[in-house]
């Protein structure tokens, strides 16, 4: 029997696994005043000391665990979308030269590959900055390239994305960044918009600190500030490019924890540009290897990071010999 | 030979490309002036820093080019012995060219160059992307409220121009020249007719439109990295200030 839905995909995943009973996540929950937020449950928990912060985590990092092996012996999906043979030309060059790959829906989706090789314009073309010369991709059922502006703007709203430099706007503060696009694009009242922003900021460890101005802030917070943009609006499915590059070990780990708990309270497609190899492999379902423009390898994560390629073998040791010419 | 042939073809046709594409970017912002969304904020916000900070330099400019005007146009006068015009010289030359013009190419240089490096720097920093992402259409949120902003500061900042560097003119011609207060006021009175002040507001109204769209275009399509953000502003200063001086002469020609 699952738990009711009342306590949130957190709290009914901790029941199931034993580790709280339904009494104790109820108990937390009726000592709140209001009415409660389904996906807070598990700052509730924390907070009323029914678990510990880092517990929490490390649950649900287990929990990912267990479904990247489910999803090992059981490698099926239906993809969010698919490139069909896709080709680009950029200043001249061959950027993409034929990429066909499917991105799982409701899955974490990682994209590894040496700098330069496309990952980035990969990602643009899925949600349509950039338009295949040659090929089509598909988000759901429909092909971007035949949708009129009005259209693409309609299937823009299902997604959200993080830039590589975080593309925050340098004249609002972090907590009107995070605002805007509630702002501009729904007719939510003042107030709530307020409380998603907070709790938005609250998701990320950036509560108190809305009013401080992009420039003031370490590569960390502009990460996660961009981060709690791109999840304030609830959108199916998170394109992350390098939601990690330039940042310590330490905060590059809380940025996964932080993917793996976003990803557990919504279920998102989410989509990972990420130069964290091999950390990564712990941290999605599907991986995919791009190369050169080419897709080499893609699957479940445990598959690929096992993989007999050289390539992929020399990105994974990071090794100075091999395929890739560094030197 | 054949290569020379070969090569001016080729840069002509980049021009007409260039020119054809800039053309475009000018019919997207009009369109997206005159529809939703619009942003009054964004609008007051772009005012205050076309208009009002501009006041300043545009004060002093004008200030400085009615003295020297009537300071130059006594000189020149007196050899005919007309030194009595030196009044309606100085506000028809201001009211009609110097007003529009300078206010056009302080704007230029003070607010111009700005757009360009602050819409390019968003540019590079993929600001524009992820407005794009949101479903907000970028020339409608960044583009149209400064052409808008653009079009009404540039006539009321050449007006004020026009005022202050008559003044300027006055300060010069009476109390340097000792010319009578009556000599100078009445002579622009009676010369100086509404149709001039018409053809000043034409002018600061077109080059309005003129400087917003070359600025923003030059800053919205910058080049990746911080080289072409700074190309994108040295180009926008040149253009904008050569096409300035180009539309002054045809609407010149065309009012006269
Ligand atoms: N907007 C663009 N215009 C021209 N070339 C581009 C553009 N974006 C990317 N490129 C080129 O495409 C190649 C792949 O870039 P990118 O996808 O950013 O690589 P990465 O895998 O590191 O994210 C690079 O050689 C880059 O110079
Ligand atoms: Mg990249």
């Amino acid at each position: 029997m699952t738990p009711p839905s009342h306590l949130g995909s957190i709290g009914q995943l901790l029941i199931e696994a034993g580790r709280l009973s339904r009494q104790q996540v109820e108990a937390a929950l009726q000592r709140q005043s209001g009415t409660v937020d389904t996906s807070l449950i598990g700052e509730i928990l924390v907070q009323e000391g029914a678990i510990s912060q880092w517990e929490l985590l490390d649950f649900l990092f287990r929990q990912l665990t267990r479904e990247r092996e489910e999803y090992r012996n059981n490698p099926t999906f239906t993809p969010a979308i698919r490139f069909v043979d896709v080709e680009k030309v950029l200043d001249g060059r061959r950027v993409l030269k034929g990429v066909s790959l499917a991105i799982p829906k409701g899955k974490i989706t990682a994209i590894i590959g040496v700098s330069g090789g496309g990952k980035s314009v990969t990602l643009k073309h899925m949600i349509g900055l950039m338009r295949p010369d040659r090929g089509e991709v598909w988000v759901g059922d429909r092909v971007l390239s035949g949708l009129s502006r009005k259209e693409l703007v309609a299937v823009r709203s299902r997604f959200s994305m993080l830039f590589q430099g975080s593309a925050l706007f340098d004249s609002l503060n972090v907590f009107d960044n995070v605002a805007f696009p509630l702002r501009e694009m729904t007719r939510l009242p003042e107030a709530d918009i307020r409380s998603r922003v907070e709790k938005a900021l609250c998701q990320v460890n950036l509560d108190g600190m809305g009013d401080k101005f992009p420039d003031d802030l370490s590569g960390g917070m502009m990460k996660r500030t961009a981060l709690a943009r791109a999840m304030v609006t609830l959108p199916e499915i998170i394109l992350l490019d390098e939601p990690t590059a330039g940042l310590d070990p330490i905060i590059e780990n809380s940025i996964h924890h932080l993917i793996c708990d976003t990803y557990m309270r919504s279920r998102y497609t989410m989509v990972v540009i990420t130069h964290a190899v091999p950390e990564i492999f712990n941290w999605c379902h599907h991986a995919v290897v791009l190369h050169e423009g080419a897709i080499l390898e893609a699957g479940p994560s445990l598959e690929v990071l096992h993989s007999k390629h050289p390539v992929i073998q020399q990105l994974i040791n990071g090794a100075l010999t091999g395929p890739i010419k560094v030197i | 030979m054949f290569s020379l042939v070969q090569r001016l073809g080729s840069a002509f046709l980049e021009l007409l490309q260039f020119m054809g594409h800039m053309f475009l970017f000018l019919i997207n912002i009009l369109w997206c002036v005159v529809t939703p969304r619009y942003r009054p904020r964004n609008l007051l916000k772009q005012i205050h820093f076309i208009g009002v900070r501009s006041l300043f330099v545009i004060i002093l400019t004008a200030t400085f080019a009615g003295m020297v005007l009537a300071l130059q146009g006594f000189y020149i006068l007196s050899r005919f012995g007309s030194e009595g015009m030196v009044g309606p010289m100085v506000a028809l030359a201001i009211i009609q060219e110097l007003g529009p013009v300078l206010t056009a190419l302080m704007v230029t240089g003070r607010a111009g160059s700005a757009m360009a490096g602050e819409l390019g720097v968003m540019r590079i920093k993929e600001q524009v992307d992820a407005l794009e992402v949101m479903g907000i259409n970028p020339v409608n949120y960044l583009i149209s409220p400064r052409l808008e902003a653009s079009i009404i500061s540039l006539p009321v900042l050449t007006a004020i121009f026009n005022v202050v560097g008559i003044l300027g003119g006055y300060l010069v011609a009476v109390h340097l020249l000792g010319m009578s207060a009556g000599t100078y006021w009445g002579g622009i009175e009676s010369k100086v007719g509404p149709r001039d002040i018409y053809i000043s507001m034409i002018k600061s109204v077109s080059f309005g439109v003129l400087v917003a769209w070359v600025c923003t275009y030059m800053g919205y399509y910058a080049n990746r990295g911080a080289e072409g953000v700074g190309r994108s502003i040295t180009q926008a200063v040149v253009l904008s200030s050569v096409l300035v001086l180009v539309l002054d002469y045809f609407i010149t020609a065309l009012m006269l």
